[in-house]
């Protein structure tokens, strides 16, 4: 196939799915009895033509849903941008996903999660500014805690250490936008596939040790954090984020100011020298470079806490509508989510492989995950993993297994995850709200099993 | 005590600048020319490059409506400066163009090879 038709079979699909199922395949939707598209014929010429296209036989494309493109998986982030995915180029760092460089933001492709202990190389990056500058003698930073309490604290970060006891916990922190990139209608902001997150070992002073040592007043209801980092825009008066957590998260036990990321000071580009590590809640609440906690007598109104701004839809709205900021509440835990980690997207298999061993890790932002189902006929049947119990409270679970292939071939390895409340991930990105938080449908990964 | 050593430890260690650079190696040129021509391209490069690179912008697809939606959103949120009405609908009209919503999907692996 020329790469003029690939682009051409592409742009068709990109534009009207069904449509190019018709024209490319001569599959059409099969309408149920409510009249809603189901399973898309695809028979003779059509499935022939298919699997020419993707190079081999599709054993379960009866199963194949109409208008999905086989490994339609938006996998990459701007799947629909015109040019393919950058890399990032970077010391440090391992070839993450570039999103952009002014903010830098970077994603960890699904396959460089497969580390129990998320490395600081493969650790996603999500600035909203740019990065500050480090004092030359980083004792003399800073850190204000003032506000709803009885003894404002004003701390060095030696005072800091030496003062309080460090507890060291494994705990994913995930961005807030982790799978926007699935919701359609596009919705604002980085377009994050499902590599937004990073299970690294944090080591650091419990917030509630600090917030105790400062007093609480009983009027103390929410948090405000504010760090060292620069507005875009240049204006020294311009928070670039300041977002906070209700008083009972910032109490619980494993929210830290932490200054270590798996044993050593934080990396500059992860927060040094002192970072908030708000697990299991968008990674916006962990505040990088922090510098201030103002305790506050109602929800933190600081920027990034109103509007669209990690917030989500009370009533849901219609998909690309408008809704008023009334029907807004903010996005508390992380929805659950698992990842294939040890086949990336487009792996070719040898020829003769019958039996694929499979395995990942899984999270629920508050909870844990009850269960995971792996599936490779586009979800009529579904095969159980084993899940390990979390190294500790908001640590990610690995989960693994084997699934069978009859044949060679194509197919779509689907990873769906289930959290302790029973909840499990959507085929889709539902709820979907203007700047797209909450999108967790199921991971798909493309394997080519070689004739 | 323990804690107190390992405060010093980790004192003399971010003294010693453990941290890896914090700037990418390379840099790529955001220009005009590198966005797609017609009217309105340097009105839009030069209104969103002010802060940010354009790479925020080139990676979505949205409609009209949440275009315009999105330049009030950058004037409320990040203190974008308001845009003369002539500019904004130049603005909002390019990007609608250039960067109209789109369906998603359709980047199977092995068709690339």
């Amino acid at each position: 196939m020329s790469s003029k038709r690939e682009r051409g079979l592409i742009e068709l699909y990109n534009d009207d799915p069904e449509r190019a199922d018709a024209l490319v395949f001569g599959r059409r939707a099969d309408k149920g009895a409510d009249g809603v598209g189901r399973r898309g014929f695809l028979k003779g010429a059509g499935l022939a033509t298919m699997g020419a296209a993707v190079g081999a036989s599709i054993p379960f494309a009866q199963n194949m849903p109409s208008g999905l493109f086989p490994a339609a998986m938006a996998q990459t982030p701007a799947a629909g941008a015109a040019a393919g995915p950058k890399v990032l180029k970077m010391d440090g760092k391992a070839d993450l996903i570039l999103l952009q460089e002014k903010p830098l933001n970077a994603e960890t492709p699904d396959h460089l999660l497969d580390d129990a202990v998320t490395p600081v190389e493969k650790f996603f990056i999500r600035n909203n500014g740019l990065v500050p500058e480090m004092p030359a003698d980083i004792n003399t930073w800073k850190l204000t805690v003032d506000g709803e309490v009885d003894k404002p604290l004003s701390l060095t970060l030696g005072e800091l250490l030496n003062r309080f006891t460090l507890k060291t916990y494994r705990m994913q922190v995930e961005c807030g936008g982790n799978g926007r990139s699935f919701f359609a209608p596009e919705t604002r902001g980085n377009q994050w596939g499902n590599g937004a997150i990073g299970c690294a070992e944090w080591t650091g002073v419990p917030l509630r040790d600090v917030l105790q040592a400062a007093g609480l007043k009983s009027s103390a209801v929410y948090t405000g954090h504010y760090g060292a980092d620069p507005h875009l825009s240049g204006d020294p008066n311009r928070p670039t984020i300041s977002r906070g957590v209700p008083i009972a998260k910032a109490m619980e036990e494993h929210t830290l100011i932490a200054v270590r990321m798996n044993g050593k000071p934080i990396p500059v580009m992860h927060g040094a020298p002192l970072r908030v590590v708000c697990p299991g809640w968008p990674g916006s609440t962990s505040q990088k470079w922090l510098t201030r906690i103002w305790i506050r007598d109602k929800e933190h109104d600081g920027p990034g806490m109103g509007g669209a701004s990690y917030r989500v839809t009370k009533v849901p709205m219609v998909p690309g509508g408008k809704t008023p900021d009334s029907n807004m509440k903010v996005l508390e835990s992380m929805p659950v989510r698992a990842l294939l980690t040890n086949i990336a997207n487009g792996t070719e298999l040898p020829a003769g492989t019958r039996e694929i061993a499979v395995r990942g890790h899984a999270w629920a932002g508050e909870k844990t995950v009850r269960a995971v189902h792996v599936s490779v006929d586009y979800g009529v049947s579904w095969n159980k993993m084993t899940v390990q119990n979390p190294h500790n409270k908001y640590a990610w679970q690995r989960w693994q297994g084997k699934v069978a292939v009859p044949s060679e071939g194509y197919y779509e390895i689907w990873t769906r995850a289930t959290d302790s409340d029973g909840k499990m991930q959507p085929h889709v990105a539902g709820n979907w709200n203007p700047q797209g938080y909450g999108g967790n449908p199921f991971q798909r990964v493309a394997v080519l099993v070689k004739a | 005590m323990a804690f107190v050593r390992a405060g010093l430890i980790l004192a003399a260690a971010l003294a010693a600048g453990w941290w890896f650079a914090a700037t990418p190696a390379t840099a790529t040129e955001d220009e005009p020319e590198n966005l797609p021509e017609g009217p309105g391209r340097e009105e839009t490069f030069y209104s969103c490059t002010a802060c940010h690179g354009m790479a925020i912008v080139t990676q979505q697809g949205m409609s009209r409506a949440r275009w315009d939606d999105t330049i009030d959103y950058m004037m409320a949120r990040h203190g974008m400066p308001e845009l003369d009405p002539a500019d904004r609908k130049l603005v909002v009209e390019y990007l609608s163009v250039h960067f109209p919503s789109r369906q998603r999907g359709a980047t199977n692996p092995f068709l690339k090879r």
